[in-house]
């Protein structure tokens, strides 16, 4: 029993050095991959919508003090002590049915050539700003917040503000998702048209739901 | 080696040959078949401009099928997946003159008559192995083992031994791409038929029936003595396994996978009867390949004579598929129930009976044809789509395993995992498809040989 009693206090130090005891200083959440990893990317067409989704949105969130990184912490709204590096490879991206099946090589194949792919390998987000506006009103609620960084599609970067959740999953775990509009035209980005048939809306919609986990000590220096 | 085997000699032709075009679907049209059309996401070449990086491939082996593999992938500008192209980017055979006139088409390519050459050139990260079936293994093998994603046409070998060493190998590499040249497995038109029959469109399953008739001696003439024995494998029994196991092996492999069952055993008889000229392989070959529940294919295969060509058909108590090539006709029992599309149906003349055509597609699996679809399954052989599936699922696990260990460093269980959960593959065979299809031709080859009846255990399709 006493044993027991031991470990419990041993991991209770080890989660408290974590997110008390380091809150002092930067904390850094890696991307970890899995099936809640998605991004979506939504379009119209003079035919139908379409719709784009990729397994993979690597890279890290660093947090410092005050960030809500435990179900249910109190975290006052205003700015957030945050960076994020975040990066989407364009070949993971593949269009997809309605019902999630594989839709198109073909689309596939154009979005690639519209994203200049390569060599433009990646979207990228770099994050600059983070504001919370809205407090967790429970314990499994998310942390309602806006975010404010630098997009790069297709080679071109544009300031872009989106909101933005944030829930703490408990066990150094995070889920951040998201949702925001963009207009191809602004990322330089021309939007396909087969002739004749099909042209397809210059505004789009990306969706992403982006798991982290608190990296371990090695990891983060 | 293929069944659709190319090589122009004098005596290869073919009645099926004078009715290609337009003129088989009219023909089969009005003998009531109703024609069914996979969807495809092919593209008419003009409006197919891939400008991106190059996936490198690399020949082995180029004999008659060899060239054949050549000759489709200079239909590349369809094959690429995103923004890439195919490159034929290095040949090799052990005869140089075939290197010699094979590299004269693809001006730059690097020529070889040792593939070892090519293992550790990283520029290169696929071969296609099309050499002699006995001479598999070994390149196989030691492609698989540099890193290589692999294709190997089918037989995988000409012995199960080598068959499942290939097999076990290719299985213990699942970051590898594995293909084997079981084509029709690739075929839009086929994988959509699958659905189609699996769904039940042919009611209870009967029978099948497939052939192969061509006037055509499968030899071919070399003024080397050495060469022309070498150029004639497959008229040697010694490393052969014959028309059953060279040809057959696609017909009863496509048997298996709308059955989906493995055949319990298979009887041959093989002759030799329009060829006379030393060759030890009957030119001429009956075979009955059994199924569980008491089905069975009849599948002959003959070089003497070309009437009525290649083709199979499926037969169920609601109806018949008949396959030509990529073009699939059904043949309706009156009794059978409406699928519901057969309103938007034309009606044609069948002899003394009332046919249906497609025209319009009214079930969840049947889309309508339309003209470029039609002549993209013309145009576009399934070795087309399967060195294309090969490539683009080559492309895809190249491309997926960068992006993941770029960003998630060497977690090799994650990257399986991400593998098989995230990039979807097309429609190819496997290892075990690979396997599974060179055991029955193996034993089919045994049963020709015998003459008699050859029993096939169940666990003889198991990789052990």
């Amino acid at each position: 029993m006493k044993i027991r009693t031991l470990i419990a206090a041993n991991a209770a130090l080890v989660v408290a050095m974590a997110f008390s005891s380091h809150a002092a200083d930067k904390l850094l959440f890696k991307a970890k991959p899995g099936k809640d990893m998605k991004i979506r990317i939504e379009g119209t067409s003079t035919i139908h919508d379409w719709q784009v989704e990729g397994p993979i949105i690597a890279g890290s969130l660093e947090v410092g003090p005050g960030f809500p990184v435990e179900p249910g912490q109190a975290v006052t709204p205003g700015k957030l002590d945050a960076t994020a590096e975040i990066k989407i490879p364009v070949n993971s991206l593949k269009s997809i049915e309605k019902d999630g099946k594989p839709y198109s090589d073909k689309m596939d194949e154009v979005m690639l050539g519209k994203l200049k792919c390569p060599p433009n390998r990646s979207i990228t987000f770099h994050l600059t700003d983070l504001v919370l506006k809205e407090s967790a009103k429970a314990k499994d609620a998310p942390y309602v917040c806006e975010a404010a960084g630098d997009l790069t599609v297709a080679g071109t970067t544009k300031k872009l503000t989106m909101a933005v959740n944030i829930t703490p999953l408990g066990d150094k775990k995070l889920k951040i998702t998201g949702s925001t509009s963009l207009k191809m035209k602004d990322y330089n980005v021309e939007a396909p048209v087969l002739v004749g048939i099909l042209s397809t809306g210059d505004e789009v919609k990306l969706i992403f739901d982006w798991p982290v986990v608190l990296a371990p000590p090695a990891a983060a220096k | 080696m293929d069944m659709n085997d190319n090589e122009i000699q004098p005596s290869d032709y073919n009645r099926r040959d004078f009715l290609k075009g337009g003129s088989v679907a009219t023909l089969m049209s009005l003998m009531g078949g109703v024609r069914l059309f996979g969807q495809t996401n092919a593209e008419p070449a003009a409006q197919n401009k891939p400008t991106g990086q190059k996936y490198k491939v690399a020949v082995i082996g180029l004999g008659r099928w060899g060239r054949e593999v050549l000759n489709t992938l200079a239909l590349a500008p369809h094959a690429p997946v995103g923004n890439y192209l195919v490159e034929v980017a290095a040949i090799c055979d052990n005869y140089p003159s075939a290197l010699r006139r094979a590299g004269e088409l693809i001006p730059g390519v690097i020529k070889t008559e040792d593939y070892k050459t090519l293992l550790d050139n990283k520029d290169i990260p696929a071969f296609i192995v099309a050499t002699p079936t006995h001479k598999h293994k070994e390149i196989v093998l030691a492609a698989l083992k540099a890193g290589k994603n692999v294709y190997c046409e089918a037989p995988l070998a000409n012995n199960l031994d080598d068959a499942r060493e290939i097999a076990i190998a290719a299985r213990s590499l699942p970051k590898q791409i594995f293909q084997v040249g079981l084509q029709d497995r690739s075929d839009p038109e086929r994988t959509f038929l699958l659905k189609f029959i699996r769904e039940g469109a042919l009611g209870k399953n009967l029978m099948t029936r497939a052939q192969y008739h061509k006037k055509y001696s499968w030899r071919q003439q070399s003024p080397n003595a050495q060469r022309e024995k070498e150029l004639n494998w497959c008229l040697d029994k010694s490393v052969s396994l014959g028309l059953l196991g060279e040809f057959g092996i696609h017909p009863l492999d496509q048997a298996s996978w709308y059955l989906n069952a493995k055949p319990v055993a298979i009887q041959a008889f093989g002759s030799i009867l329009a060829f006379a000229d030393g060759r030890d392989v009957a030119d001429t070959v009956h075979a009955i390949c059994e199924f569980p529940g008491g089905i069975r294919t009849m599948y002959d295969v003959t070089l003497g004579n070309s009437y009525d060509g290649n083709h199979e058909v499926l037969y169920g108590t609601n109806g018949a598929i008949m396959m030509r090539d990529s073009k699939a006709w059904m043949f309706k029992e009156t009794d059978s129930e409406l699928f519901g599309w057969e309103v938007y149906a034309r009606k044609t003349l069948f002899y003394k009976e009332t046919g249906i055509a497609l025209m319009a597609g009214a079930s969840k699996g049947v889309v309508p044809s339309s003209s470029s679809a039609e002549e993209n399954a013309a145009l576009s052989s399934p070795l087309f789509y399967s060195l294309g599936n090969f490539v683009k699922n080559s492309n895809d696990y190249t491309n997926a395993i960068a992006d993941y260990t770029t960003n998630f460093g060497d977690d090799q269980e994650g990257l399986l995992k991400h593998l098989s959960e995230n990039v979807h593959k097309r429609p190819a065979a496997g290892y075990l498809e690979g396997y599974q299809a060179t055991v029955t031709a193996v034993k089919g080859s045994e049963a020709v040989q015998s003459g008699k009846r050859v029993e096939i255990a169940a666990d003889l399709y198991e990789l052990k």
